[in-house]
């Protein structure tokens, strides 16, 4: 009997661990899991995050990121806090962007740099609120609308808010057909939304295309070192790509590579959002900020996409502007849906989509400049 | 205070390197384009 009331304790023990912290992050998951198969939100993300949450909160499972010697804890240790994850992801999102439209009109390249204002802004409302300057930095990146960097930069200065930094990061790339539209509409009026742009895709050569990856790492690295990682990896992956000559490479980087370290990614981040670490003030600090860096971003590529209009004598759509920002190709179509509305004449995509690559660029670079001067400062190691 | 001179400077000096390293290379692109022009053959091709 007493054998059988031992067999039956340890049987029950996975139950009489479970904490009311636990519980909620179990219905988190499932909540995640829901959104990504019904709702398809971010489904490539949210899925193995999801679950990465119901195994991690599991009790005396051994699956948190945090368990020593656990197999989730090995890829956490390897993956994420060597930042070598986000560092492969950007191999594989070089591989698969063309930089083709924001080549054939690169005025749309400025439009990258005003995607990013948001990050500074946020990054000053972060320090008003009592943050700590590298968790400060680290909220605001969320703002790059860039979920690999934001990563990258998390795991570097803000371990502690990392699952909160990674969750608003992705959820708000997949919000952004929410979060843009009302901000794109209350700062412009319908003729404005409706402005044609030059219709010809112009081209460039493949020489050009082929170079550019080159002399661009070179020049933003050697501008901002810190950066090096994360652009030089996105510049290889795009040399890979237009070089035209290691397809298998390319196949691979885009294909395989990405997908592998999508899922350890997501479930590591997943795994390591635990009841007690997460569920605090904080996150939900993290999140506002996180939307109103977003937000700004908006504010600033729709203004710099005003003046641009009044400067080119109404050449430019102000919507374009929008697109700045790194969550590539979803606000491209934001912009192109938002323009079509207002004049159904009005095709923006081309240069939207050349705006988004820009921003994807203005987004890494500054993230790189913000490490450069924090690494300048002394506040963190070269 | 510290936080907010700390904030201005990363602001101030972020968004101006951003943007001056964005209109670099939208001038290296041009140069780019200018160096390297499409061809005839390239425009047939595409």
């Amino acid at each position: 009997m007493e054998v059988f009331l031992s067999a039956l304790n340890a049987l029950v023990q996975g139950f009489a661990n479970l904490t009311w912290e636990g519980v909620i992050m179990l219905a988190l998951g499932i909540l995640l899991l829901y959104l990504g198969v019904s709702r398809q939100f971010e489904p490539l993300l949210l899925l193995p995050i999801g679950f990465g949450i119901i195994l991690g909160n599991l009790p005396l499972a051994g699956l948190s990121a945090h368990d020593e010697g656990g197999v989730i804890n090995l890829l956490y240790s390897a993956g994420i806090l060597t930042e070598l994850f986000p560092v492969l992801l950007f191999i594989g999102l070089g591989a698969m962007i063309d930089f083709g439209p924001m080549l054939a009109n690169p005025i749309v390249l400025l439009f990258g740099a005003a995607g990013q204002f948001g990050i500074f802004l946020t990054l000053l409302l972060a320090l008003s609120l009592g943050f700590p300057r590298e968790q400060a930095v680290s909220i605001a990146v969320i703002g790059a609308c860039d979920g690999p960097t934001a990563i990258y930069v998390a795991s570097r200065f803000a371990r502690e808010l990392l699952p909160a930094i990674s969750i608003a990061a992705y959820s708000y790339m997949s919000l952004v057909p929410i979060i843009q539209p009302p901000i794109m509409r209350a700062l412009t009026s319908k003729s404005e939304r409706g402005t044609m742009m030059e219709l010809g895709e112009k081209k460039v050569s493949q020489k050009v295309k082929v170079l550019f990856p080159v002399v661009a790492g070179i020049l933003t690295i050697l501008i901002a070192p810190m950066g090096a990682p994360l652009m030089g990896m996105l510049m290889l992956g795009n040399f890979m790509r237009e070089s035209g000559v290691i397809k298998r490479l390319v196949d691979v980087s885009e294909g395989a590579l990405t997908n592998i370290v999508t899922l350890f990614l997501g479930l590591c981040i997943g795994a390591s959002m635990l009841g007690g670490n997460f569920l605090q003030w904080q996150t939900i600090l993290v999140f506002i900020l996180g939307l109103v860096a977003i937000g700004l971003d908006t504010v600033a590529g729709v203004l710099l996409g005003k003046l641009m209009r009044v400067l080119t004598g109404g050449k430019i759509n102000p919507l374009v502007g929008a697109a700045g920002i790194s969550a590539f190709p979803m606000s491209a179509r934001v912009v192109q849906r938002e323009g079509q509305k207002a004049n159904p004449q009005c095709f923006l995509l081309w240069h939207a989509i050349g705006a988004n690559t820009g921003g994807q660029i203005g987004s890494v670079m500054a993230a790189a400049v913000m490490l450069a001067i924090m690494a300048g400062m002394g506040i963190v190691p070269r | 205070m510290k936080d907010l001179a700390f904030g201005l400077t990363m602001t101030v000096m972020g968004m101006g390197v951003t943007f001056i390293t964005l209109f670099l290379l939208t001038l290296i692109i041009r140069l780019l384009d200018r160096l390297f022009p499409l061809k005839a053959e390239e425009e047939k091709k595409d």
